[in-house]
């Protein structure tokens, strides 16, 4: 999975491409722990992420909650696939998907 | 120490020599009495009369003194000079006879009950008296009844003498004798009565010593003879007997022949015990040097017996399931020996990948020879399977090697089948063994009766002939020993074939091994407590017949999450080649990335194992079937519960969405636990 960060102030943006799961979610999680600090706006672009697991979910939820307490998150280019996966676990009604 | 004081008693009081001396000891003294007391009365008798007869001899002479015819005139009262004269000689007499009193009276005869004095002398130093002296004419009645019939018996003269015994006499006298003669006239007739009396004292100084000897006889003999029994019986009869009774309670304790007795005594039984005693324990040593070394052989033969059941159950194929990488056959077989090991035999193995020989034997004889025939006739078949053949070349080959060194006269009854697994053809040849049971898919065991050639070993240059049968995926074949239809009860009645067949029917629809097991437990329960006495073989074959080429594809490898992306790029092999849908391969890659890396983490946490990935395809609808398989701890994922998907993320737990989504995502997902096997199954229609 590669991931890329674009800081613009209190906004960032974390473009994902490949597969967020068991092995490439913890890389996700690390990156966030240390770069959240003073993000108001955070934005996970999924346009080149094929699918993403349970471990994704975990991480896609803690940082949600992260966020709740300092901004605003949301998801980008959702596709199909990681759309079913928000719908049956009902993450569609926890995250901001655009 | 207080209890030894009364055991002490006890022992003295119950010892032989205590007692046999002791009775001696009585004996002797009661014997001492008796001698004594018939000595006491034998010596006074004879001294009496003895003494009786001095004194009469005395009285005698002293009547000659006494002039019989002139008694009258001295009573008239003349002191003549005859009767002084008469009475100085009397006096003298009486000093020098050394006796009490010398007297003559007259009696009066009309009843003889007084008499009167006429002559009276006496010496009281004699016998220590105090008489007085009677004066001529002193008148005096008779004493007793005694004197009076002895006075009479002198005046009538029907004795020569009487004596009077005084032993208990009243004051002033002492035991004493009174010898009494008649004074006769110069007629004849009686004119008075001449006394004497003596003193008794004689005939008691005279017994004393006599008794004391006796006595003192009896008692040293009483020594003597104890002290002799004593030593007898100490030597001759209570030493040897303690050593008799030492030597077996030592023998008893030691268990060891010690020196022998020998002659320890002439006594004939005590010898005859001692020598008892040493026949005994040379009997004894030997029985149990016999019996320690036949025991020692026992246990060695028992070794030699028990590591030869080994290696004989090592000599046939023991390990099971025997081919666990065919799915094309099971087969199933055990052997019970009657004794520690047995004749009969079972055997099987692949000649080459399509073909499976099957064998099963039975020794006409059990035990050592037995095993030793079976073992050789076992090495014989297989030697010759392996070079290639029929089952009757075969039969026909070995049959002649058998038959050459056959020294026992032993034989051997054989079935034996080359299965093709390709098509299920078993060619066979039987010789003089029992039939095979075959149960057909679907229906019930039996007995597929073939031509029996002649026993194996029995004579030479017999050749076997062959015979077919065909066997249908799903088929068992069922072969044993007549040890099985012949297994006897308590009241010698035979498990029959009837039964074996109801028996084998019973479990027909399991496994050959639970077939066997059930078969095995039948006969065992129909025998009961009665002992076996023939082996009990048995052989079951399942042939489920070739297995469909299946497209499975597997991968074994270590259960950590780095092996994830091995895992889907294994998959996503065959899913590629089925021009699998992106979409699908991606749910299915996500899949595999939730339960994987659920093994991975919990299935052998902390330590790790191995998991399979097996892949398998089907068509009609087209489906993909990925199965997991570990030998972690069991763990049924479906058995968790399903998240709570309408909660707000503050309130979401992690945990329980990998399987969720998997089971939401893919078609089927089944769990099943089997031999220590976890194993999850997805299937996702393509």
């Amino acid at each position: 999975m590669t991931i890329t960060q674009n800081r613009d102030n209190t906004a960032l943006t974390i473009a994902l491409e490949g597969r967020l799961d068991t092995l490439t979610a913890p890389e996700l999680e690390t990156l966030l722990s240390g770069a959240l600090e003073g993000v108001e706006t955070l934005t996970l672009d999924f346009e080149k992420l094929d699918y993403i697991s349970s471990a994704g979910l975990r991480v896609l939820l803690s940082t949600q909650k992260k966020m709740n307490g300092q901004g605003s998150m949301k998801v980008t280019h959702v596709n199909e696939i990681i759309g079913e996966i928000f719908d049956v676990t009902g993450f569609s009604d926890i995250l901001t998907i655009e | 120490m207080q209890r030894n004081q009364p055991d002490k008693k006890r022992k003295l009081r119950n010892s032989i020599a205590l007692n046999i001396i002791g009775a001696i000891v009585a004996l002797l003294i009661l014997f001492g009495s008796i001698i004594t007391t018939i000595g006491y009365f034998s010596f006074t008798e004879s001294f009496k009369k003895e003494y009786a007869v001095t004194t009469y001899h005395m009285a005698n002479t002293a009547t000659a003194l006494v002039n019989g015819d002139h008694l009258d005139e001295y009573l008239a009262g003349e002191e003549t000079e005859e009767y002084l004269r008469t009475e100085r000689y009397l006096d003298a007499y009486c000093k020098k006879m050394n006796v009490s009193l010398v007297y003559v009276i007259a009696v009066d005869t009309s009843d003889y009950g007084r008499f009167v004095s006429i002559f009276n002398l006496l010496d009281n130093t004699v016998g220590d008296t105090s008489y007085t002296k009677w004066e001529l004419g002193h008148q005096r009645e008779t004493t007793n009844d005694e004197y009076r019939q002895k006075y009479r018996a002198m005046y009538e003269q029907t004795a020569p003498y009487e004596t009077v015994y005084r032993r208990k006499v009243s004051d002033g006298q002492r035991p004493h004798i009174t010898t009494m003669v008649p004074v006769r006239d110069s007629a004849g007739k009686t004119a008075g009565v001449l006394c004497i009396q003596r003193p008794m004292r004689e005939l008691t100084d005279a017994r004393r010593p006599y008794l004391l000897r006796i006595a003192a006889g009896a008692v040293l003999m009483c020594i003597v003879v104890g002290v002799g029994a004593a030593i007898n019986i100490r030597t001759q009869f209570i030493r040897p007997i303690r050593k008799v009774s030492d030597e077996a309670t030592r023998f008893a304790k030691e268990n060891v022949k010690g020196e022998p007795l020998g002659q320890i005594s002439k006594l004939y039984e005590i010898a005859n015990l001692a020598r008892s005693i040493d026949t005994m324990e040379t009997d004894m040593a030997n029985y149990v040097e016999n019996l320690t070394a036949a025991t020692a052989e026992r246990e060695r033969m028992g070794t030699e017996l028990s590591l030869a059941s080994a290696i004989q159950a090592a000599s046939i194929p023991n390990v099971f399931p025997a081919f666990p990488d065919r799915k094309d056959f099971d087969i199933y077989a055990s052997m019970t020996p009657a004794k520690e090991v047995g004749g009969d035999f079972y055997n099987f193995f692949l000649i080459d990948d399509d073909h499976l020989m099957i064998v099963i034997g039975d020794v006409s004889g059990k035990g050592v020879p037995g095993a030793l025939f079976m073992m050789v006739t076992n090495i014989l078949i297989s030697d010759r399977a392996h070079l290639g053949g029929s089952p009757g070349e075969i039969l026909t080959t070995v049959n002649q090697s058998i038959c050459e060194h056959n020294q026992a006269e032993m034989f051997v009854t054989i079935w034996l089948g080359i299965l093709e697994l390709s098509t299920g053809r078993i060619v066979a040849a039987n010789a003089g063994h029992d039939d095979a049971a075959i149960c057909r898919k679907g229906g019930s065991f039996e007995l597929f009766k073939t031509r029996h050639g002649f026993v194996l070993g029995g004579m030479e240059g017999i050749r076997y002939r062959e015979f077919e049968i065909r066997l249908e995926p799903g088929d068992k074949l069922f072969l044993y020993t007549d040890g099985v239809p012949e297994a006897t009860d308590a009241s010698c009645g035979m498990f029959g074939m009837e039964r074996t067949i109801e028996a084998l029917n019973r479990f027909k629809e399991q496994t050959p091994q639970e077939i066997l097991a059930g078969v095995h437990e039948s006969v065992d329960a129909f025998v009961g407590e009665a002992p076996q006495f023939d082996d009990l073989t048995m052989l079951c074959l399942h042939y489920p017949g070739p297995q469909k080429q299946t497209n499975a594809r597997e991968l074994t490898l270590d259960a950590v999450t780095d092996n994830i992306g091995k895992v889907t790029a294994f998959v996503d092999e065959t899913l590629e080649a089925l021009d699998c849908p992106m979409k699908k391969q991606m749910q299915i890659d996500m899949a595999i990335d939730e339960l994987f890396a659920n093994i991975a983490s919990y299935a052998y946490a902390p330590e790790t194992g191995k998991a399979t990935v097996r892949v398998e395809t089907e068509e009609d609808p087209r489906a993909v079937i990925v199965t997991f398989i570990d030998r972690g701890r069991p763990y049924d994922p479906l058995s968790a519960e399903e998240p709570d998907v309408t909660l707000s993320a503050e309130e979401r737990k992690i945990g329980g969405l990998g399987i969720f989504i998997v089971r939401k995502t893919m078609d089927d997902m089944r769990y099943e636990y089997r031999d220590g096997q976890n194993i999850l199954r997805i299937k996702k229609l393509i």
